[in-house]
């Protein structure tokens, strides 16, 4: 439980960090929160780390018709931060690990982590966020739900650092982060990030996305299909519920079998809903 | 002026919160590191190679078992102070040589210049396993057809029948009967600090400082296993993390760490790691299969069973106490007294398991209660009904149960009436009825306990006066936590009639205390206590007898209170203090007392509730638990209260979340961060009641004990609650959210 | 700064109000850097899996575990562990309310509960119950089952508003 010999870079720039990752054996440090761990259990042993952790460049908030939300903005930060049309984004970072970890760990290092319990890329995948991608031969925008390959495992290439995420505002959307844990501070048992607009009780766009029952986050495309355009009532809600968890292949681990994972889905997606029908 | 009874604050508590606490791996020594290879296997034969470990910057050495070995002469060996080994089958248990028996056994260790090193060693040691047949499922073991132990002939380490009445005529005689199957998981009980262990050597003498509960223990067991005479052993315990019963028990990793020493002749030191101490102490897991009588109007007539305790793979200094007291434990409070039990231990090719907070009592409470509810449900009979007709009445007492224990002082029925009133049991099954009618998954459970503790056979106690009146008192009991120095302390200031301030307590440490045996099964206040005060009273009488001398007067002439020796007739007075300097002109009688207390068993008791709440998930939660127990007299209210406390959110882990998962290859498949144990979010809110007329323990103190009896009962009343708010039946503890989902 | 494997960084880091300019490994994890190299051996390892809390320090302010920290991360920075949190062995008002509350019992998680309710009642001067309980679930305690801990949480904040 002790890391391996290691190297350490600490750049003065991201353009810097670029620099030295090409072609390195090197891994990105920003809060530490996932990778430390990893280097404690030796399960990952880079030559050197890059550690981008106090780059004031890639820490920042710039809200906008797009918000554009930089790597290495702690959860801290993003949960004391009501960014008005992503109230999702605050709501998710306040559930994440505990306050300890929220004031290390950064949003950045969570996605490229991507833990396929973890809060963020089921949130970033609702909301259709893009990934901004450098190297040193330029930039790219990855769509979240291709950001996401795997179990620890993104398109994030070795000498690429994720800059930072675009998400597009969805003001008059009623949005939310649900999260069923085992217990306080754990990852998700099942995670639920739902976005929808409705209009006289029409159902005008919805993103389904859910944590913890897959590799990857999961997004309930027929469940939304089924919604598209239909009223919100009970019997559709339970025919999305029904679909969203029918759609997934959840795992069974000691948070709990695959078919009670698959149970709870169903019921986090049909209370939800029933939820907002009710307030709306 | 009176300590006892008082909520008085802890008497050293300031070193830790300011962060000048010293457990074992805080101390400065000049040590080597130890880090051990494990085995990946559940069962196989493996061939260590050294070379590249050793090639390993700052690593010093690497030592396999056959080096070891030498050094460790004898094996580890059951607790014979409390376990017959005759009946026994015992294999050989010392470091692993070429054959491995569980996944995560100790199989090779390298010593190194620090702990960083030592690993990156361990990670460059190579190891060859030739697989074996293995059998890692206590049921499929018991059929004998793998063997954890070729030697041995057989899984079963134990097997005994506890046989009372006669039990086929009472199940004929029998209203009802049905059938139970009621079993615990296997746990961790998970101190906060990991064991460690630091070993000196000099060539003559050893030092051991040791995260342990039982230190005398430890260096009569270091002395028979090293063969180094009891005199040239010194085991010190600094401060303990905790301990739950897991740190009163010996692993092969702590034996080549004092084999290490001998051999290099340099300390040598190691902490576990979390997931290490995850693999030295696993507890529980035990199934009772059987069948039971009882009549229409609720009396319970006949347990007839078999009770299957898992051992793991070796038997270790403590978990042979389970299958001989969980049965004669079984019939608890009650009046039933026909009675067949079979009790068996088997061997799989696990982490071997250990005894682990109220060890046996919790089990067998666990059975008790689950049979009375089980009587409740099938007679729709109430559970306070129910068992007020079976409980032991006040005028049996002392009560002589079936299989001889001998229950010393209590009155059942009152308490448990008194209790549900008290903790306002019928109030709050009407009100979680109303809440569920609302469609809410709300319960209300409860469940009575009768706990054997204070153990035997003796504790030691010294009481010293110094030069300047101050006083040590050192005692056989190690407390870890619980705040019993401060108890002790406050019943010697009133034996003494001096103020609590002049006070030391001190333990923990063979050669500082001449004897003893140890903090555990809810003994210390009961037995170090009362030896304690036993010492006292002795050097009170020595001091009475130096104050007579200075006042050259007869004995019977002084008489001592609060703090002056006075002469009666002339009203001639002395203080202590000038009394202690006197003591020490150099004539008799001294002013050290030490006695050896003889101890017997007492039985505390009590009823204990929790109220749940289910989600739509089957997340359950318990929100509040009450507790109202007799423990005898009360020394320290709100040390007794911090007790139920802790048991009882340790009773909430092993009910609801905690689960030490065994995988298909014998490995334990689970860390620290999903083994749950409770956080101050799943932590119910409590309301801890004592008893107020108390029955007392024939002990000087008049207390019983406390610190068991939330998890031994705490378990049965959690899942009566959650049964209450789901009105599913539930046989086993942890109770899963997806057992609980709708 | 670049370090190659197997050499060690110069770290300049403030420790309790002192500046220590130190070389270490960067492999080496903040609390084992307090611990074994400046003899602070207040805070505590608990477990490896980030788990327990009871490592719990303050890096510019914030609480951290300082298990899952690299020492060499600390450069800059300013940390203040459990014996930075009261002087002249006059213990804290925090400190006095564990104490008090009979908030502790083996004490091994003691230092890290502290230090984060420190962080806590730094954050916010009103609490209630259940935000205490939220606030503070990163810190396992084995022994007490929270309810004085959270009695002394409570207590603690009254006293400093006082």
């Amino acid at each position: 439980m002790y890391p391996a010999q290691i190297g350490y870079y600490k750049p003065d720039s991201l353009g810097d960090a670029l620099d030295f990752l090409e072609g390195k054996d090197a891994k990105v440090l920003a809060g530490g929160m996932s990778i430390i761990p990893m280097l404690k259990l030796r399960i990952l042993r880079p030559k050197y780390l890059v550690d981008i952790g106090d780059l004031k460049e890639l820490s920042f908030i710039k809200e906008g018709e797009v918000t554009a939300i930089g790597a290495t903005t702690r959860h801290r930060d993003l949960a004391s931060h009501k960014i008005p049309g992503l109230e999702l984004i605050q709501e998710t970072a306040s559930k994440v690990g505990d306050v300890q970890v929220r004031n290390m760990g950064t949003v950045g290092g969570s996605l490229c982590n991507a833990d396929p319990s973890a809060d963020y890329p089921a949130v970033f995948t609702a909301l259709e966020a893009r990934m901004v991608l450098r190297s040193r031969s330029g930039v790219r925008e990855v769509d979240a739900n291709e950001f996401f390959k795997g179990p620890f495992s993104t398109s994030l290439k070795q000498d690429e650092v994720l800059e930072q995420i675009k998400v597009r505002s969805l003001k008059g959307y009623y949005q939310t982060y649900k999260k069923i844990v085992r217990r306080a501070g754990d990852y998700a048992l099942v995670g639920l990030a739902l976005a929808i607009k409705l209009d006289s009780g029409i159902v005008k766009d919805v993103r389904i996305s859910f944590t913890g029952v897959d590799e990857k986050p999961y997004r309930a495309r027929e469940a939304e299909k089924a919604l598209m355009d239909s009223k919100l009532d009970e019997s559709k809600i339970s025919e999305a519920s029904n679909l969203a968890s029918r759609g997934a292949n959840p795992p069974s681990d000691s948070r709990g079998s695959s078919s009670y994972r698959r149970e709870v889905m169903r019921r986090l997606l049909k209370n939800t809903l029933e939820g907002i029908l009710n307030a709306s | 002026m009176s300590y006892s009874g008082k909520s008085v604050k802890r008497l050293y508590d300031d070193k830790f919160v300011t962060g000048r606490s010293t457990y074992v791996d805080d101390l400065k020594v000049n040590a080597l590191y130890a880090a051990f290879v494990r085995s990946t296997v559940p069962h196989g034969r493996f061939k260590v190679s050294k070379e590249d470990a050793l090639k390993v910057k700052g690593v010093i050495a690497v030592y396999t078992g056959s080096e070891l070995n030498q050094i460790i002469k004898e094996g580890i060996g059951p607790w014979t102070t409390y376990i017959d080994p005759r009946p026994w089958k015992i294999p050989k248990w010392k470091f692993a040589e070429h054959e491995t028996k569980y996944n995560g056994e100790p199989i090779a260790m390298v010593i190194a210049t620090d702990k960083y090193s030592a690993r990156d060693g361990a990670d460059a040691v190579n190891v060859d396993y030739e697989t074996m047949d293995a059998v890692i499922d206590m049921e499929r073991a018991s059929k004998n057809e793998i063997l954890v132990h070729k030697e041995l002939g057989t899984n079963i380490g134990y097997e005994g029948n506890f046989n009372a009445g006669d039990v086929e005529k009472a199940l004929a005689n029998a209203d009802r009967r049905v059938e139970v199957e009621i079993g615990n998981n296997r746990l961790i009980p998970s101190p906060m600090e990991p064991r460690g262990i630091i070993s000196q050597y000099d060539g003559i003498n050893l030092t051991i400082w040791y995260s342990t509960q039982i230190p005398h223990f430890a260096r009569s067991e270091f002395s028979r296993i090293f063969g180094i005479p009891e005199s040239r052993i010194r085991v010190i315990m600094p401060d303990v993390g905790g301990g739950f019963g897991s740190k009163a028990h010996f692993i092969p990793e702590e034996l080549a760490v004092i084999a290490s020493s001998i051999k290099l002749g340099r300390p040598v030191r190691w902490t576990a790691t979390r997931t290490e101490e995850m693999m030295a102490t696993n507890s529980r897991h035990n199934v009772f299969k059987g069948e039971i009588g009882f009549k229409n109007d609720g009396t319970l007539v006949a347990i007839k069973g078999t009770l299957d305790v898992e051992l793991g793979a070796y038997l270790t200094y403590t978990e042979g106490l389970q299958p001989t007291i969980i049965p004669p434990m079984i019939p608890g409070p009650y009046k039933v007294r026909d009675l067949a039990i079979k009790s068996r231990a088997i061997y799989t090719n696990t982490i071997p398991i250990t005894m682990y907070r109220g060890a046996s009592r919790p089990e067998a409470t666990f059975i008790i209660e689950r049979i009375m509810s089980t009587v409740a449900d099938e007679l729709k009979m109430d559970d306070v009904e129910v068992r007020l007709r079976n409980l032991v009445k006040e005028e049996q007492m002392p009560y002589v149960n079936p299989f001889g224990l001998k229950y010393d002082t209590g009155d059942y029925p009152t308490l448990l009436k008194e209790g549900v009133k008290v903790m306002e049991y019928n109030k709050m099954k009407e009100w979680a009825a109303e809440e569920r009618r609302k469609g809410k998954r709300v319960g209300v459970g409860l469940a009575f306990y009768l706990e054997i503790c204070g153990f035997g056979p003796y504790e030691f106690a010294e009481t010293r006066v110094t030069e300047d009146g101050s006083v040590i008192v050192s005692i056989g009991g190690t407390p870890h936590g619980q705040g019993t120095e401060t108890a002790i302390a406050q019943l010697v200031a009133d034996e003494l009639q001096i103020p609590i301030e002049k006070i030391k307590v001190v333990w923990g440490d063979s050669d500082a205390v001449p004897s003893g045996t140890g903090t555990y099964g809810s003994r210390t206040l009961a037995i170090a206590g009362s030896a304690a005060v036993a010492s006292s009273r002795q050097a009170l009488e020595k001091m009475r007898k130096v104050a007579a001398r200075s006042m050259k007067a007869d004995v019977e002439e002084i008489e001592y209170r609060n703090g002056e020796f006075v002469h009666k007739k002339e009203g001639k007075k002395v203080t202590w203090d000038a009394v202690a300097r006197e003591a020490y002109s150099g004539r008799e009688p001294g002013v050290t007392a030490s006695v050896t207390l003889e101890g017997d068993v007492t039985f505390p008791y009590g009823v204990h509730m929790a109220v749940v709440e289910v989600d739509d998930y089957g997340i359950a939660k318990v929100k509040e638990y009450r507790a109202y127990d007799d423990i005898g007299r009360v020394i320290n209210p709100a040390l007794a209260e911090g007790q139920v406390h802790g048991g009882g959110t340790q009773a909430v882990g092993q009910a609801l979340y905690e689960l030490a998962i065994i995988n298909e290859n014998g490995q334990l498949a689970v860390t620290y961060a999903d083994y749950f144990v409770p956080t101050a979010v799943e932590a119910p809110k409590f309301k801890s009641y004592f008893a107020e007329k108390y029955h007392p323990s024939a002990y000087l103190t008049k207390s019983k004990g406390v610190g068991e009896a939330s998890l031994i009962v705490g378990p049965a009343a959690i899942v009566r609650a959650l049964e209450d708010a789901t009105g599913k039946r539930l046989n086993k503890t942890p109770v899963l959210p997806e057992e609980l989902i709708k | 700064m670049l370090v190659e494997p197997g050499q060690k960084a110069k770290i300049k880091v403030k420790v309790n109000g002192v500046l220590h300019e130190v070389e270490v490994e960067p492999r080496k994890l903040l609390v084992d850097f307090l611990r074994e190299d400046l003899n602070l051996t207040g805070s505590k390892v608990g477990c490896d899996t980030s788990t327990c809390g009871a490592c719990t320090v303050l890096v510019d302010g914030k609480s951290v575990k300082s298990c899952t920290m690299l020492a060499v991360q600390a450069d800059g920075k300013e940390i203040v562990t459990i014996e930075g949190l009261s002087s002249d062995s006059k213990l804290s008002p925090i400190q006095q309310a564990f104490k008090d509350n009979f908030a502790l019992q083996c004490g091994f998680c003691t230092a890290g509960m502290i230090v984060q309710t420190h962080y806590i009642l730094s954050e916010r001067k009103e609490i209630t119950e259940e935000e205490a309980r939220d606030l503070i679930h990163g810190n396992i305690c084995r022994c007490t089952g929270y309810q004085n801990i959270i009695n002394a949480i409570m207590d603690a904040s009254r006293r400093m508003r006082q």
